[in-house]
C-alpha cells in the first residue's frame, strides 16, 4: 500500500511541475489537467478506501499551486471523485472513448465549479485555451488511469 | 623542255608561293585554310586529350573526395553545434539584457528596498492569477509585500514560506488595488477579472476619462507606494442609468512573460 501511495505522489509531483511550470512556459494560458485521469484511474482500480485519502492529499497539495481559496480546490476535486464513484456501476469506465469524455467533461465542470467562485462572468477571451485544455486532458486521461491501474497491478502482484 | 627546268620552274613556283605567303602579312592568318587547319587541330587535341581529362575527372571527383562524406558529415556536427551555441548565447542574450534593466531599475528606485525573485509556477487552473516565486520569508518577503517589475506592478504577496512566496497577479479576479488616473488624479479601485485586461472600479460617469490615460496606484490602504504604474485606459463605457463608468485598463506588465520579479521591502513610506 504504501509502496504504491509514494509512487502515485510522486507522480502526482511530476504532473504539478507539467502543469504549473513547463507547460505556462509554452502557451501561457493552456492548463491541462492531468489529475482527472489519476481521479479515475482510482476508481476503476483502486479501493475507495485508498483512493479517497489519496485525492483529499492530492488536492490539498494541488491548492498550494492556486490562488483558489482554500477549500476550493479540494472540495471541487472531491466532489468530481464522489460523482464519478456514485456513477461507477452505471458507466463503462474500462472503455477508453469513456474515459477520454470523462476528462473532457470533468475540466469544463471543474472550470464551472472555480468560475462560479471566483465570481468571474466569464473567461474573456480565453475560449481557445479552455477548449484545448479540454481536449489535452481527455486525450491524456486514458494515459494516467493506466499508469494507476499498473502500478496497482505491479504492486498487487 | 628538258627536265631539269621543269625542276627550275617547280623550283620559281614554290618561292612565289612562298613569297607571297609571307607577303599576305597577319591577316592571312584568318584566311580559310588556316581557319580548317586550326579547327583541325582543335578536333585532334579534342580526341587525344578527352580520355585524360576524362581520368582526370574521376580522380578528382571521386577517389579524391573518398573522405568528403566524412568531412561533410563532421561540418554538419560542428554546424549543429554551433547552432545549439548560438540559442544559448541569444539566451544568455536576452537573460542578460533582463537583468541589465532589473539592474537600472534597482538603482533608478533607491527610495525603495528592492528584493529580486524569480517566477517558479504559475496557477494550476485557469480562471485564477498567481504565481510562485522562489524567495520567502528568509529572503525578506512577507505577506501583502507588493511585488513590481520594471514595466510596472505585478502583484501582492499573499502567502510565504521559507523560500517561496505565493504572488496574486493584478489580474486576478480577487485581487484589488486603489489607484488614480495619473493626469486627473480622478481615484478608483483597479480590480483583476480573470482575463488579460484589469478593470478600474468606482469613477463617476460624470468624469473626464480618456482612452491612453495612465493609471497609478494611489498608495491607499497602505500596501502600494503611491505611484507606481498599473496600466492605461483602454476603453471607456458610459451609461447615463449607471453612477459608474465601466473602464478597461490595459496593465503595463505582460503577465504571459514575466520572469524577473521585484519585492518592495518594509521600509517605505507608502503614502503621501
Amino acid at each position: 500500500m504504501w509502496r504504491l501511495q509514494i509512487s502515485l505522489f510522486t507522480i502526482l509531483f511530476a504532473m504539478i511541475f507539467v502543469e504549473a511550470s513547463v507547460l505556462p512556459f509554452i502557451w501561457a494560458d493552456l492548463r491541462v489537467d492531468f489529475f482527472i485521469g489519476m481521479i479515475i484511474g482510482q476508481i476503476i482500480c483502486i479501493p475507495f478506501s485508498q483512493g479517497f485519502p489519496f485525492v483529499i492529499l492530492s488536492a490539498l497539495i494541488l491548492q498550494a499551486f492556486s490562488g483558489a481559496r482554500i477549500g476550493l480546490i479540494p472540495f471541487a476535486y472531491i466532489l468530481v471523485f464522489l460523482f464519478l464513484d456514485t456513477v461507477k456501476n452505471l458507466v463503462y469506465f474500462e472503455n477508453i472513448y469513456t474515459q477520454m469524455v470523462l476528462g473532457f467533461i470533468c475540466y469544463l465542470v471543474l472550470t464551472g465549479i472555480f468560475l462560479i467562485f471566483a465570481d468571474t462572468p466569464a473567461l474573456g477571451g480565453k475560449a481557445l485555451p479552455l477548449v484545448f485544455g479540454a481536449v489535452l486532458s481527455g486525450a491524456i486521461s486514458p494515459a494516467m488511469i493506466s499508469i494507476v491501474c499498473r502500478l496497482q497491478t505491479v504492486y498487487d502482484s | 623542255m628538258g627536265r631539269s627546268n621543269t625542276r627550275v620552274l617547280f623550283l620559281f613556283i614554290a618561292a612565289a608561293l612562298i613569297l607571297a605567303l609571307i607577303s599576305l602579312g597577319q591577316y592571312s592568318s584568318s584566311s580559310f585554310g588556316i581557319k580548317c587547319i586550326r579547327e583541325g587541330y582543335l578536333v585532334f587535341e579534342r580526341v587525344i586529350t578527352a580520355p585524360v581529362t576524362f581520368i582526370g575527372h574521376i580522380w578528382e571527383d571521386y577517389v579524391f573526395l573518398v573522405n568528403a562524406r566524412e568531412e561533410n558529415d563532421q561540418l554538419r556536427k560542428d554546424l549543429t553545434q554551433m547552432q545549439v551555441q548560438c540559442m544559448i548565447l541569444d539566451e544568455l542574450r536576452s537573460e542578460n539584457t533582463r537583468l541589465r534593466t532589473m539592474l537600472d531599475f534597482r538603482g533608478k528606485h533607491k527610495e525603495f528596498t528592492l528584493y529580486p525573485a524569480s517566477l517558479l509556477t504559475q496557477d494550476i487552473t485557469l480562471v485564477f492569477k498567481t504565481a510562485v516565486v522562489d524567495k520567502g520569508s528568509r529572503s525578506n518577503f512577507f505577506i501583502n509585500m507588493p511585488i513590481i517589475n520594471p514595466d510596472g506592478v505585478v502583484g501582492k504577496v499573499i502567502g510565504v514560506s521559507l523560500n517561496t512566496s505565493q504572488v496574486l497577479l493584478i489580474t486576478d479576479p480577487n485581487s484589488a488595488i486603489p489607484a488614480l488616473i495619473e493626469s486627473t488624479r480622478i481615484k478608483g479601485i483597479v480590480k483583476g477579472t480573470g482575463a488579460e485586461s484589469i478593470s478600474l472600479q468606482y469613477v463617476r460617469s460624470s468624469e473626464d476619462i480618456h482612452i491612453g490615460d495612465k493609471v497609478i496606484t494611489s498608495g491607499l490602504l497602505g500596501i502600494f507606494p503611491k505611484g507606481l504604474a498599473i496600466g492605461y485606459v483602454k476603453d471607456v463605457r458610459k451609461d447615463e442609468h449607471k453612477i459608474f463608468a465601466d473602464i478597461l485598463v490595459e496593465p503595463c506588465v505582460d503577465m504571459q512573460r514575466i520572469e524577473g520579479i521585484f519585492g518592495i521591502g518594509r521600509d517605505v513610506a507608502i503614502t503621501d
